[in-house]
Formats: structure tokens, C-alpha cells, sequence
């Protein structure tokens, strides 16, 4: 399986993570330390585009949790979009989906 | 009975893409599921329910067995043998590490809102729901038995 590919753009009111590839129990923990740059910076808006994601496990689905509950914990909002397939019926499946409003 | 496709490999989480990618042509075998067009920017082609269910599956259990049983250090093998039948798909994944307790596994949240979003915890939820069944013995060998059947007993739509 490809590695995550991660990019993050920041700007003065919002930022923009996107995930590729797989992001799975090998690839999480690459994305957990950028993640943890993100909530460090205590950002107002992130958006995540999951729509280049192939597949996800519950490693994956954990860092995108934490990602989610640290920007919120300092008063920030976190939108998630473009999980289809495999990706989405995981978010589905953990009722996640209505959560993160996919 | 179909023949058994057997894997044996190193129970580190290194090997576990190669499994993964294994099992996932052999969900394919089962489910008919047509190959991703060839201009999808996606790598990967799991997107039939089955195969879906197939592949997320097998990839929990894994990480289970190499987390668990070999506690990320390896140390043994992890044996792999895919059955592809018309309608149906068993896998069985052996190894011969520590036994993993399977009733200590926590049920998710009832009501998940998000402040009560889980961290950890989703591995088993997740194969337990998208099989038909799971079943585990404690060893040595330990033991998962994995089974998926076709919905209706027909083969999946076949997607393009």
C-alpha cells in the first residue's frame, strides 16, 4: 500500500489538510505528528479532504478523532468531506459519519 | 470445497500490506468486482461492499496479531489460508503468539456524539460487524476464523 500522502496549507483563517493513499496502523502515526503541529497551532477552521484516500483502519480513523477532538478542545471546528468507499463505510460503520456530517 | 490459497509471513506489521492485498484479490475471486477504471486517481480497488468488508476485516485482525499476539516485536509467523468458495469467504489466521482476550474488548459507545468519539478500541468492532462471523480460539496456535458470504446468495453487482 502507498504511504499517506499529507499535504497541509495554512492560511490566516483556515487549515487545509488533505490525505491520499492509505492511512492505516503503518501510515497513522506520520499523519499524528503533523496532526499534532495543527492542534499545537490552534487553528480556528480545519478542513480535511479525505477524497484521495483509498483506505482507512481504526488507526486511521483515531488520528483523524484526535485531529477532531484537539482542534475542537480549543474552540476550533474541524470539517471533514470527500470520504467515499471503503472509507466511508468504516465512518459509517462506527457511526461516525453523522458526526463528522459525511 | 475450493482450493485454499496459504500465506505464511513474518508476524511483524511490515507484512501486513502484502496480506491485505492478497486477500483482497481473493475477496475478489468471491465477489466478481470489476477492476477500477484505469483513469480513478485511486490506487486501490476496494470498493465493493464485499470486498470492502473483506479487506477491512482481515486488516484489523492482522494488526490484532502483530500488535497482540507478537506485541509489534515479531518473533513468529502469521499463517494465512484464504478459501474462496461461490458464495462465501473464509479466512483463517494462526499464530503462535500470547492469546488475545476477546471479552475484554469494549462495546462502542451507545451514543456517540463528539465529545465521546473513541480513540482506540474500533479494531474488533469493526471485523465483528462487517462479517458474517468471527470466531477466536486461544493457543497456542491462537486461532481467527473469518467468514464473509455474498448477500442473498447471489455474486455482488459487479461495478465498473
Amino acid at each position: 500500500m502507498p504511504a499517506p500522502a499529507f499535504e497541509v496549507q495554512r492560511s490566516s483563517d483556515s487549515t487545509k489538510l488533505n490525505v491520499r493513499g492509505s492511512l492505516d496502523i503503518n501510515t497513522a502515526a506520520q499523519l499524528g505528528e503533523e496532526i499534532d503541529r495543527i492542534v499545537v497551532d490552534k487553528p480556528t477552521l480545519v478542513v480535511v479532504d479525505l477524497s484521495g484516500l483509498d483506505l482507512i483502519d481504526s488507526s486511521g480513523v483515531a488520528a483523524l478523532v484526535k485531529l477532531y477532538k484537539g482542534v475542537r478542545s480549543s474552540g476550533g471546528n474541524v470539517t471533514i468531506s470527500g470520504a467515499r468507499d471503503q472509507p466511508l463505510a468504516i465512518f459509517k460503520l462506527l457511526r461516525m459519519d453523522k458526526v463528522f456530517n459525511l | 470445497m475450493a482450493a485454499t490459497i496459504r500465506l505464511s509471513v513474518p508476524g511483524t506489521l511490515r507484512y501486513r500490506d502484502l496480506a491485505v492485498r492478497i486477500v483482497a484479490e481473493a475477496a475478489r475471486l468471491v465477489s466478481c468486482s470489476a477492476q477500477r477504471a484505469p483513469n480513478d486517481p485511486l490506487d486501490h480497488d476496494v470498493r465493493d461492499p464485499f470486498d470492502t468488508a473483506v479487506v477491512s476485516a482481515f486488516s484489523e485482525i492482522f494488526n490484532n496479531v502483530a500488535i497482540h499476539a507478537y506485541k509489534r516485536a515479531g518473533g513468529g509467523t502469521i499463517e494465512i489460508a484464504i478459501t474462496p468458495n461461490d458464495r462465501e469467504l473464509v479466512i483463517e489466521v494462526k499464530d503462535h503468539g500470547s492469546p488475545f482476550d476477546i471479552d475484554e474488548v469494549a462495546p462502542l459507545p451507545s451514543e456517540l456524539d463528539a465529545d465521546a468519539l473513541p480513540e482506540g478500541g474500533m479494531g474488533i468492532h469493526i471485523a465483528k460487524t462487517m462479517l458474517d462471523e468471527v470466531t477466536y480460539e486461544a493457543g497456542p496456535p491462537n486461532l481467527w476464523r473469518l467468514c464473509k458470504r455474498l448477500p442473498g446468495g447471489a455474486r455482488a453487482s459487479t461495478r465498473v
